[in-house]
């Protein structure tokens, strides 16, 4: 065991050097060395992947590993970076070696003679030669299919690039958070500082709004072992909730339909979306000329947007409804409890929420996904 | 060798500008270009990667100056990535190229360009910028997530297009017939990739609200190539999707099973009824549609063949996988007999669609002699001019050999006097185009036959050429005639079941045999003959043993 641990970590270093112009010291040996390993690894994978005590070791080592390189608050991992990957790792390495130009003439020939050798050849190792012409296929389908058929569905959750995006943050945070308890919290941090944050947001929703994962096929033999699904949605609504400005600009950037089938889903995320629709809601003064409500600051939320937040959520199934109207009317209270317009703005919120409810049910297609009030 | 080489410096010049024009296959005519030489191009990047293989880089460079823009403009050309093997051969041609000692600085360089090359075939074309960045920022390397953002992509498409089919009339969810043509273009190349499935199937049952065909043909062609090379998997609907909304493909499927049958061991009905399962066919004829084209082409080759047994019993059999199949459709979804057999009276058909497994043995004759009766009206019946007189009701009778084949044997083994019906049957089965004089006279020469049989069947000594004078053969007259044929018939079957026969079976046999078409003849009989009685079960074991040893005696000899 303590011998299959050894290569593990020295196949992490290894996957990190591959990247490195340290590649140039390299000769056909260490190549040949570096596949062996890799292709062990491979085999290990898929013979105990599913095996309680060696599959527990294992991930438990590559944790330590991770935690060992500064947690999750910097960068992503330089190394192995997730268990499954082992699956796979020949391919890993190969493809980064293959990547690297500063790899040696000697070497660089022994490597593409290892990873193509040609029909019939003796010992040629089949599966990562299989693997790679899969990849190749794989990825020109997708870009095939992405430039000749994919069109961007407005359902976000139901976009198919956005849902590939979102399954993988679920999956790494899954495992991120088995490794380390306060993991996820930290690693959400360093996305949000090194990603677009726009589409990250997006993802974020798409994610709160994917079914509970179902267990990759391999593992579902071993259901002791991992944590129950639903662990990602749980540690993203966590991280939202521990900051602020972060599902300020969740709130904001994305559209009112999706939030609204967020908050449905997480009841968590409620009480906050509406203390922040009530805190924009309060930055708005009403034009006495104009006969509208609107902005103090150029970066206060408009008041047509603010309606549709509402309208959205006043389209939500019993439990959130219900909690909004409750909100509004207690608001309306506070500020006076107006029927008059031009007053309190939530007294005109729920007027222009009324007669649009009448007038929405007149109209045919309600946005979709929503049940109609 | 040297014809060899003069054909590849050619096809390479012809290949070099092919590609050029492709480039990168984003207009549709490129697009359909490049869809119908897929498989060519892979050929000749098999043959180059033969000679290729064999040199060193610097002969390679020699030979072929410019082989390093050819292989990089086809790896920009994600078509032809995606097709088939043609990735693996074209990354197997650049590892040729690489300069094992490279002596200079240029020789480095080239090198270096190429594991660049072979990166990007690998490195799975980015496109999103901010998928990418996101991706990577998780940790993850494209192989990581292509196969799940393949399959997530596949999903989503094959659900749109379920969509579009049901909710035609919400023109907002609608797919435009160009980005349907675009989707089928597509999935040429990528037709035998297994997770691309769930998409072609979409495609073939989704057929959308245009009046005429969308999808592009080559998407066709691709789909059905694959189903006859069993290089994909598809349920059945779709299949016959495909060969209700492509002619052609149906067309060559048939083909594709006429080839098979061709090139395999002749006379064998239990390989020609493996065959015919494994076709799908019979399934897919439950459409009417679809039977009628098979039908089409079975009635084709019986008038090519001039009516030749192997095509008849080829018929048989496939009728026989067809009502097998149609028993287990949904009785809801049943169409109705006429469909099938228009030019049929229904009651015609209704009795020879009935298996005789299913009518208990007593009842053989009466069905037998009711066909009969049936089939004389539509024969003898020219006032109602119905389709094609006589042929047509012989070509509709072939077709169920349970039946057919079950008239002498009837004949032979009733000691009473023979039915006319059965005579006339029996003639008619032999002799179509027959008068009526002409056949009244036959039936007369059947039922002298049958006596003497008789006679003779009770003996125990007999001998070939007491079988020979009962039949009244010898005569020169052509062995291939009809009457001819059904004397044979008789006897053949005399001497498997009548007690005495099995002695003088060899004698017979062999006096019979005077050429090889009549011993292919007599091979197919005994062949069809065990295949039904293993069906009806209806075999004595005795006429079984012989039937089986001499069929194995006769194959010996031809």
């Amino acid at each position: 065991m303590e011998s299959l641990l050894q290569h593990l970590d020295r196949f992490s270093e290894l996957l990190v050097v591959s990247r490195t112009t340290h590649v140039r010291t390299w000769d056909p040996v260490t190549v040949r060395r570096a596949l062996q390993w890799a292709r062990y690894l491979r085999h290990i994978y898929r013979r105990f992947g599913r095996h309680g005590p060696i599959r527990t070791t294992l991930e438990r080592r590559l944790h330590s590993q991770w935690r060992q390189e500064g947690g999750f608050g910097r960068g992503p991992v330089p190394g192995l970076a997730n268990f499954q990957a082992l699956g796979h790792c020949d391919v890993l390495l190969s493809l980064r070696l293959l990547e690297n130009q500063a790899l040696g003439d000697a070497a660089r020939h022994y490597l593409v003679q290892q990873l193509f050798p040609g029909p019939g050849v003796p010992d040629a190792d089949e599966t990562l030669q299989e693997s790679l012409a899969r990849l190749a296929r794989c990825g020109s389908a997708v870009h095939m299919l992405r430039f000749n058929g994919y069109r961007k569905n407005l359902n976000l959750q139901e976009d198919s690039l956005m849902k590939t995006q979102a399954e993988l943050l679920l999956e790494r945070l899954q495992e991120v958070g088995k490794a380390e308890v306060e993991g996820p919290a930290r690693f959400l941090s360093s996305l949000w500082e090194r990603l677009p944050q726009n589409n990250f947001l997006k993802v974020i929703a798409v994610a709160l709004l994917q079914p509970p994962l179902s267990p990759r096929p391999q593992e579902e033999s071993e259901p002791s072992i991992h944590k129950t699904p639903g662990e990602g949605s749980q540690a993203l609504v966590h991280w939202l909730l521990g900051n602020s400005e972060v599902f300020a600009a969740f709130c904001r950037a994305l559209p009112a339909g999706l939030l609204t089938l967020v908050t449905s889903r997480h009841p968590a995320l409620s009480p906050v979306y509406l203390g922040l629709l009530t805190d924009w809601g309060q930055r708005l003064h009403y034009d006495l000329q104009k006969g509208i409500w609107v902005e103090t600051e150029p970066q206060d939320v408009p008041w047509e947007e603010l309606h549709n937040r509402f309208q959205s959520l006043c389209q939500a199934p019993p439990p959130l409804k219900d909690k909004v109207l409750t909100a509004l009317e207690t608001c309306k209270a506070q500020d006076g409890d107006f029927e008059v317009p031009g007053l309190s703005i939530w007294t005109d919120l729920l007027l222009a929420l009324r007669s649009g409810a009448f007038r929405k049910r007149q109209v045919l297609g309600l946005s979709p996904g929503l049940s109609s009030v | 060798m040297a014809q060899d080489s003069v054909d590849l410096s050619c096809d390479y010049q012809f290949w070099m500008q092919k590609l050029s024009v492709w480039d990168q296959a984003s207009t549709l005519e490129t697009q359909q270009d490049t869809c119908l030489h897929l498989a060519q191009f892979q050929e000749f990047l098999r043959k180059m990667y033969e000679t290729l293989k064999e040199m060193n880089s610097n002969t390679i460079f020699e030979r072929f100056p410019t082989i390093d823009q050819l292989l990089a403009k086809a790896c920009w050309n994600p078509f032809i990535l995606a097709y088939d093997e043609s990735q693996k051969i074209l990354i197997r041609c650049l590892c040729c190229l690489i300069n094992k000692e490279p002596q200079n600085s240029r020789q480095s360089k080239l090198n270096s360009w190429i594991q660049g090359v072979l990166s990007h075939i690998l490195s799975a074309l980015r496109f999103d910028k901010e998928v990418a960045l996101f991706t990577q920022g998780l940790g993850y390397a494209p192989v990581d997530y292509y196969p799940g953002l393949l399959k997530n992509m596949v999903l989503s498409l094959a659900s749109e297009l379920r969509e579009n089919h049901l909710n035609g009339f919400n023109t907002q969810r609608r797919m435009t017939p160009e980005r349907l043509a675009s989707l089928s273009r597509v999935c040429v190349p990528l037709i035998t990739l297994p997770d691309v499935d769930p998409l072609v199937e979409a495609l073939l049952v989704c057929h959308g609200h245009e009046p005429q065909e969308i999808l592009q043909p080559e998407f066709f062609e691709a789909v059905n190539e694959a189903i006859l090379l069993k290089k994909i998997s598809l349920p059945m609907s779709a299949v016959v999707c495909l060969w209700l909304r492509h002619l052609p493909s149906l067309e060559k499927a048939m083909l594709h099973l006429f080839e098979k049958l061709i090139s395999s061991e002749r006379n064998c009905l239990r390989r020609i009824e493996c065959f015919i399962k494994d076709s799908s066919l019979p399934q897919a004829a439950c459409h009417p549609a679809i039977f009628r084209v098979v039908d089409e082409m079975f009635r084709c080759a019986l008038l090519e063949t001039d009516g030749a047994p192997e095509i008849i019993a080829t018929i048989q059999v496939f009728t026989q996988c067809f009502v097998e199949a149609l028993g287990k459709e949904n009785k809801q979804l049943r169409f109705a007999l006429k469909t099938y057999f228009p030019y049929t009276s229904p009651s015609l058909a209704m009795v020879l669609l009935q298996d005789p497994q299913d009518v208990p043995r007593e009842h053989w004759l009466q069905t037998l002699k009711h066909i009969s009766e049936l089939l004389r009206e539509a024969v003898e019946d020219q006032t109602h001019g119905s389709r094609g007189g006589p042929l047509e009701s012989w070509f509709l009778f072939i077709h169920f050999g349970g039946w057919a084949e079950m008239v002498a044997e009837q004949l032979l083994r009733s000691a009473a006097e023979p039915p006319a019906a059965l005579l006339w049957l029996l003639a008619f089965y032999f002799s179509p185009h027959d008068g009526r004089q002409q056949r009244a006279q036959t039936m007369v020469q059947v039922k002298a036959v049958l006596g003497h049989l008789l006679a003779m069947s009770g003996s125990s000594s007999l001998s070939a050429r007491d079988l020979q004078t009962a039949a009244g053969q010898g005569t020169e007259t052509d062995p291939r005639a009809p009457a001819q044929q059904l004397v044979r018939r008789l006897l053949l079957h005399f001497v498997l079941w009548a007690p005495g026969g099995h002695t003088i079976a060899r004698d017979a046999i062999a006096l019979m045999a005077h050429t090889a078409e009549i011993t292919h003849e007599i091979i197919g009989f005994l062949d069809q003959t065990l295949y039904r009685w293993d069906r009806l079960g209806i075999e004595s074991p005795r006429s079984g043993k012989l039937a089986r040893e001499l069929l194995k005696e006769l194959r010996t000899q031809v």
